[in-house]
């Protein structure tokens, strides 16, 4: 079982075999939540949104074409999840919180090589920068960005992804990348 | 010499700019496009850089614990291949456009009308998938259209103000959901289903509004604009019959479930 592709088990969850679809859910469970962590910043969100994404992948299990790849189906699927919630959350007027980053948890990898107290505040501040600069990025701009930038996504199958259309994808990534460069070149540019 | 744009080195940083050698020479030959494409890379190295909690290898296997609970009521739908209907892209996108209309049309004549009955003669495909099972998908796509118009329309009304706005990407959005919207009403109104003819209709005068408008506001333009769209309660109006048919989809498919167990 262990050995399965994924194409195994989605023909054996579409026939009834629940555990086989568990199969898929541990599989895929932690990239989906890097995606998601990505795009929300906020990690009970990101949970949330995981399990929100495998019950909808559940139900809509009919519809997947096997062409596509079930990892990148799942993707599809978390990515909207998400945009949905940045913009309900847009709307609730509640984005602080959506990315409040967990500064005990999250480990910053611009940390890692012994840095000296100087470099700690300097890369404490860029990340709260960065931070702030995600924070002002329309929900589109984001998970636009996030697709492209963490993901690798190429624009065409983010605005195939996204229901946008790619000329949308593409103006959404530049206009992301703008208000980054805005925000955080000053600051990134003066590195002790 | 012609400077490359900062669209255009953002697409050369992520491999998508046309002309990618022409840019590569450029930025070889010229300093300041050279520097500045340095100091680009240099903040999305910065953003690269942020942090992500780390999961254990467990976490797949709690996600599994928490959701088998839920799964288990909800049995997998069999799977439909429009693939196989349709073979060719092109052909497989009209066929989509008319198979939306068929199935509306054939869903159409099991649309909750509550206390009917009705048995009507089924033809050989009506016999392929139940009434239900038709409705089923029709809610689902109807709730799935509404909810995509209210989330563009709330997208466009927090869009924010800062002299001039564009509403090029909600307007692609817009185009897009028109054409299906359109559909959707014409179905409605045969059906004689007044209430939700009515809110597809003005639905539709909103997207239609928004699409024809200038990508480009000045933020008295778009004060106005959003005023109207306030004012019609278009976005009201949809999130209620979004919900109705929502909680109808939900009926229908504990139905669904309660008949195959």
């Amino acid at each position: 079982m262990m050995e399965d592709s994924d194409a195994v088990a989605v023909a054996r969850a579409r026939a009834g075999d629940q555990d086989a679809f568990g199969l898929l859910v541990e599989r895929h469970s932690i990239r989906l939540f890097q995606l998601v962590y990505r795009m929300t910043g906020n990690e009970q969100d990101a949970e949330d949104i995981v399990q929100e994404t495998f019950l909808r992948a559940y139900k809509q299990l009919g519809r997947f074409e096997s062409r596509a790849g079930f990892g990148t189906w799942l993707h599809r699927i978390a990515a909207n999840c998400s945009l949905d919630l940045l913009r309900r959350q847009q709307r609730r007027g509640d984005r602080e919180r959506a990315v409040e980053f967990d500064a005990e948890e999250a480990t910053p990898a611009v940390l890692s090589d012994a840095p000296t107290p100087d470099q700690q505040v300097f890369h404490g501040e860029v990340r709260q920068k960065v931070e702030s600069a995600m924070r002002e990025l329309t929900p589109m701009e984001r998970t636009a960005f996030v697709l492209r930038h963490f993901e690798g996504r190429s624009i065409e199958e983010i605005g195939n992804m996204l229901g946008a259309g790619p000329g949308a994808a593409k103006q959404s990534i530049f206009r992301a990348v703008q208000k980054m460069r805005r925000a955080l070149e000053p600051m990134v540019n003066a590195t002790p | 010499m012609n400077h490359p744009t900062e669209e255009q080195l953002v697409l050369y940083h992520y491999g998508e700019v046309e002309g990618r050698q022409r840019i590569e020479s450029h930025l070889e030959a010229c300093e300041s496009c050279r520097a500045g494409y340095q100091a680009l890379q240099r903040v999305l190295e910065a953003v690269s850089a942020l942090p992500i909690p780390q999961r254990t290898e467990s976490y797949g296997a709690e996600v599994w614990r928490q959701l088998s609970g839920q799964i288990v009521k909800t049995p997998a739908p069999p799977r439909i291949n429009f693939a196989h209907i349709f073979r060719w892209p092109r052909l497989a996108l009209a066929g989509g456009l008319v198979l939306l209309v068929f199935v509306a049309f054939l869903a159409g004549r099991s649309w909750p009308r509550r206390g009917s009955e009705t048995a009507p003669r089924m033809t050989q495909t009506k016999q392929l998938i139940s009434p239900q099972a038709r409705e089923r998908v029709l809610l689902q796509e109807i709730g799935d259209h509404l909810e995509r118009s209210q989330l563009a329309l709330i997208e466009l009304i927090n869009s924010r103000t800062n002299g001039v706005v564009d509403i090029s990407l909600e307007q692609s959005l817009a185009r897009q959901l028109v054409d299906v919207n359109r559909l959707y009403r014409q179905s409605a109104v045969r059906l004689g289903d007044a209430g939700m003819a009515s809110v597809l209709e003005d639905l539709e005068r909103t997207l239609i509004e928004i699409s024809n408008s200038p990508a480009k506001l000045s933020a008295t333009e778009f004060t106005e604009f959003r005023r109207r769209i306030d004012t019609d309660d278009t976005l009201f109006k949809v999130k209620v019959v979004g919900s109705q048919v929502r909680a109808k989809e939900r009926d229908v498919a504990r139905e669904l479930a309660r008949k195959r167990s």
